[in-house]
């Protein structure tokens, strides 16, 4: 029985290392011809969670909730987060305050993220209409981000172990028209094609395919495809490299989410973006969420 | 009066009438234009609260048609110090066009219809927040401890009970004057200083109100006897510092080891009860004159609170998302009366152990469970007949368990993109006393947001919902901000 239990501990260590990042903090990584999909996801997912700069300043997020007539509403925020590098196990710290609208404004949210990819968030909330400071449970991974199209893995919880990966292939992407502005976008850049399919199952979708811009290392669009292989759900992101400092890391600047079934789509605009701007591991505190007054 | 029922229709209208044409973007870019100031942040609302009695006897008919005006305002001085404030004003017409409230004296009935001055001004204070250490100076409300609704620690700001407990809990504290210090020890951990020459009590509600306390009732119907004569004299401690309250609470969340994740905060309040203590004296004559002192006793709180969330499972994924919430509060030198139901015999002093624990968990996507065990002992520090006596709840005036045990439940979820948010709160005493409060809000745009609901109460007279169990209704909310 003992054995039995050492083999069990064993396996689950195995496992639990096998799934984490092999990439250093710190560091811009872009993928090249050759890499498995495992190590183009490692780079795309440094890229989503800002690991390799110190930490993160995004002043304005703009999320819009379109309807399939047109109707729309909108939520505003700002982010910040400092990148911990596995410090007491912890890879990153975020704070996302709501600005707008007003009934709304000053909801804020503390999460802190494990290396351990077994380990879910810390997750504290501030709720204005309470004072008061709240440990929540992390959100299920499949609920909806914010009432948007995004889940909450789509934007902060999903991991490399959460889904395995094949490489399709290399294509050029056909484009895609941004509903927001009207523009086509990434016609013909050349992407990696991979195909992820969820460890979960039965889970929201059964599969999705990724095409990750070589240049970035960024996933510029996932179609998700329910149990009957039906696509049911699109997702751009546009990657651009961040300026002025010219240090090559990509960033998430605008983020289209679109269910196919109901027609409603979330646009996501990020606006004034800073990185390595000295954030202090204090701001990531209780302390801080208290500073709300709303 | 006739004018201010007027004016509480119109805004009404107003209300639901903006809402629907003008988009807040509007209001929000004509009051940029008229603001003078730069720096200077503003929103408010305007809410309508209507609530209908649907149970027994005479209680049928209009409780509440309640008109809210909010304003808030922040001044950004720079980046450590920043001015802010909230200013709200309501009219509750109910008092005004329903007679069934004529028997409540105009002066008592003045506080239902009107906020007093005093409570105009809901919060003004000053932030300097520095690296180490955040000052809040001035008129605001400080929360302890990790419960909901239920107040174990949280003993800092006392409660306005005009409605019982069914404003949101935004509303129902009371706000008092005070400086809060908090600064940073270690990296997660500091210590919070709170200094408060200011005390309110707790406001309630005169009788004939909806929402009268029994204990409050069976006071009007003793000082109406021709039989005596009642002469209350409070006894509060004076706003100076020499009373001032004084509160500690230090807080940290450990970061490694088996209780990583682990947040706890350990508390010390030295204050005086906002919910008074009766103490009744006589004297020989006709009618009898009984004076009754309401004191505010000096009272030292002593506890601590946890939350943890099990981020990893315990087995596999078993137990992985629980979070885990509780608070305990030792009080000394408080006081309660004693007797039957109903008659006060007289006052003892009194220590009290209140404890809760709170589980919370997300299933099935977007369902969220969040349940608690409240339990409450009181002990009588000087001595009583027992055979005789019991301590007395003083919302009531009914016999107070040796150990009062309550539950909680609240399942809340949502449907169309958060639009749509349905939620049911259960609460339990162990007398087998109930409130049911189901509500459905809907946000029909960035800026309104309408709900309904019910709170239904059940139980005996002498037990905290009981006492309400004719007092069933049925709400309407609808809010608009900009």
């Amino acid at each position: 029985m003992k054995k039995f239990i050492l083999l069990i501990l064993s396996m689950l260590l195995v496992s639990g290392y096998a799934l984490a990042s092999e990439l250093e903090y710190y560091k811009v990584y872009k993928p090249k011809e050759g890499m498995t999909a495992d190590q183009i996801m490692e780079i795309k997912y440094q890229n989503k969670y800002s690991l390799f700069a110190q930490d993160y300043k995004l002043s304005k997020c703009t999320i819009l909730y379109v309807e399939k007539n047109g109707f729309t509403q909108k939520k505003e925020a700002i982010r910040e987060r400092i990148v911990l590098g596995g410090k007491n196990g912890v890879s990153y710290k975020d704070v996302i305050v709501l600005t707008e609208p007003t009934q709304a404004k000053g909801l804020a949210v503390l999460t802190w993220t494990y290396e351990d990819p077994a380990r879910d968030q810390d997750t504290w909330l501030w709720i204005p209409s309470l004072k008061k400071v709240r440990k929540i449970s992390a959100s299920e991974s499949d609920d909806s981000f914010m009432g948007s199209d995004f889940t909450v893995e789509e934007v902060s919880t999903r991991k490399l172990g959460d889904e395995t990966y094949k490489l399709i292939g290399e294509k050029n992407f056909e484009g895609y028209t941004f509903e927001y502005t009207g523009e086509v976008k990434y016609k013909g850049t050349p992407c990696f094609v991979i195909e992820a399919t969820p460890v979960k199952s039965p889970w929201y979708y059964s599969k999705r395919i990724v095409w990750i811009d070589k240049a970035t290392g960024g996933n510029i669009f996932d179609e998700y495809y329910d149990a009957n292989g039906k696509l049911f759900k699109t997702l751009f992101r546009e990657w651009n490299i961040y300026k002025p400092e010219n240090k090559g890391y990509p960033k998430q600047d605008a983020l289209e989410c679109k269910d196919l079934r109901s027609g409603h789509r979330t646009v996501i605009l990020n606006q004034d973006e800073a990185y390595d701007i000295g954030l202090s591991e204090r701001d990531f505190t209780e302390k801080t969420l208290e500073r709300s007054k709303w | 009066m006739r004018l201010r029922f007027l004016i509480g229709i119109i805004i009404s209208f107003i209300i639901i009438g903006i809402a629907g044409f003008v988009q807040a973007e509007v209001i929000a870019n004509f009051v940029d234009k008229i603001n003078p100031f730069e720096k200077l942040e503003l929103a408010g609302y305007l809410k309508n609260e209507t609530a209908f009695g649907f149970q027994r006897d005479n209680n049928d008919g209009l409780q509440k048609f309640k008109n809210v005006f909010d304003l808030k305002g922040n001044y950004k001085l720079n980046d450590s110090v920043e001015f802010y404030t909230d200013i709200n004003y309501w009219y509750d017409a109910v008092y005004d066009i329903d007679d069934r409230y004529d028997s409540i004296p105009k002066k008592d009935r003045s506080v239902l219809v009107t906020p007093e001055d005093k409570y105009i001004l809901k919060e003004l204070y000053m932030d300097v927040l520095t690296d180490s250490v955040d000052l809040r100076l001035g008129k605001q409300y400080v929360v302890w401890g990790t419960t909901d609704g239920v107040r174990i620690l949280d003993l800092v700001n006392p409660l306005d009970l005009r409605e019982w407990t069914l404003k949101e809990f935004s509303d129902l504290r009371i706000p008092l004057w005070m400086l809060k210090a908090e600064g940073s020890i270690t990296k997660n951990g500091g210590l919070q200083l709170l200094v408060i020459p200011d005390y309110e009590p707790n406001y309630y509600s005169p009788a004939g109100a909806p929402f009268a306390l029994r204990s409050t009732i069976i006071g009007a119907e003793g000082a109406a006897s021709p039989f005596v004569n009642v002469r209350t004299i409070d006894n509060k401690p004076e706003r100076t510092l020499e009373d001032s309250k004084v509160g500690l609470r230090w807080r940290d969340v450990i970061e490694t080891g088996m209780f990583s994740g682990l947040e706890y905060t350990l508390n010390y309040l030295h204050t005086y009860d906002s919910a008074a203590a009766y103490y009744v004296s006589t004297a020989p004559g006709f009618p009898v004159p009984i004076k009754l002192t309401r004191n505010a006793e000096q009272i030292e709180v002593w506890g601590g609170s946890f939350a943890k969330t099990i981020t990893k499972g315990l087995a596999g994924d078993f137990g992985k998302g629980w979070t885990l919430r509780g608070e305990f509060a030792y009080i000394t030198n408080g006081a309660m009366n004693y007797g039957t139901d109903r008659n006060i015999v007289s006052t003892v002093d009194v220590d009290q152990y209140n404890y809760a624990f709170g589980f919370d968990k997300t299933f099935l996507t977007n369902w969220q469970f969040s349940t608690q065990f409240i339990q409450m002992i009181a002990r009588a520090t000087e001595d009583f007949d027992h055979s005789k006596y019991t301590l007395l709840f003083g919302p009531t005036r009914g016999p107070l368990d040796k150990i009062e045990n309550m539950l909680s439940l609240k399942v809340s979820t949502d449907f169309i993109h958060e639009r749509l948010k349905p939620e049911v709160l259960v609460l339990y005493g162990d007398d087998n006393d109930w409130r049911l409060a189901p509500k459905i809000s809907f946000e029909v745009n960035d800026n309104l947001i309408v709900a309904g609901g019910l709170n239904i109460f059940y139980g005996k007279e002498q037990q905290m919902n009981g006492q309400f169990d004719d007092q069933d209704q049925i709400f309407i909310e609808t809010k608009y901000s900009w």
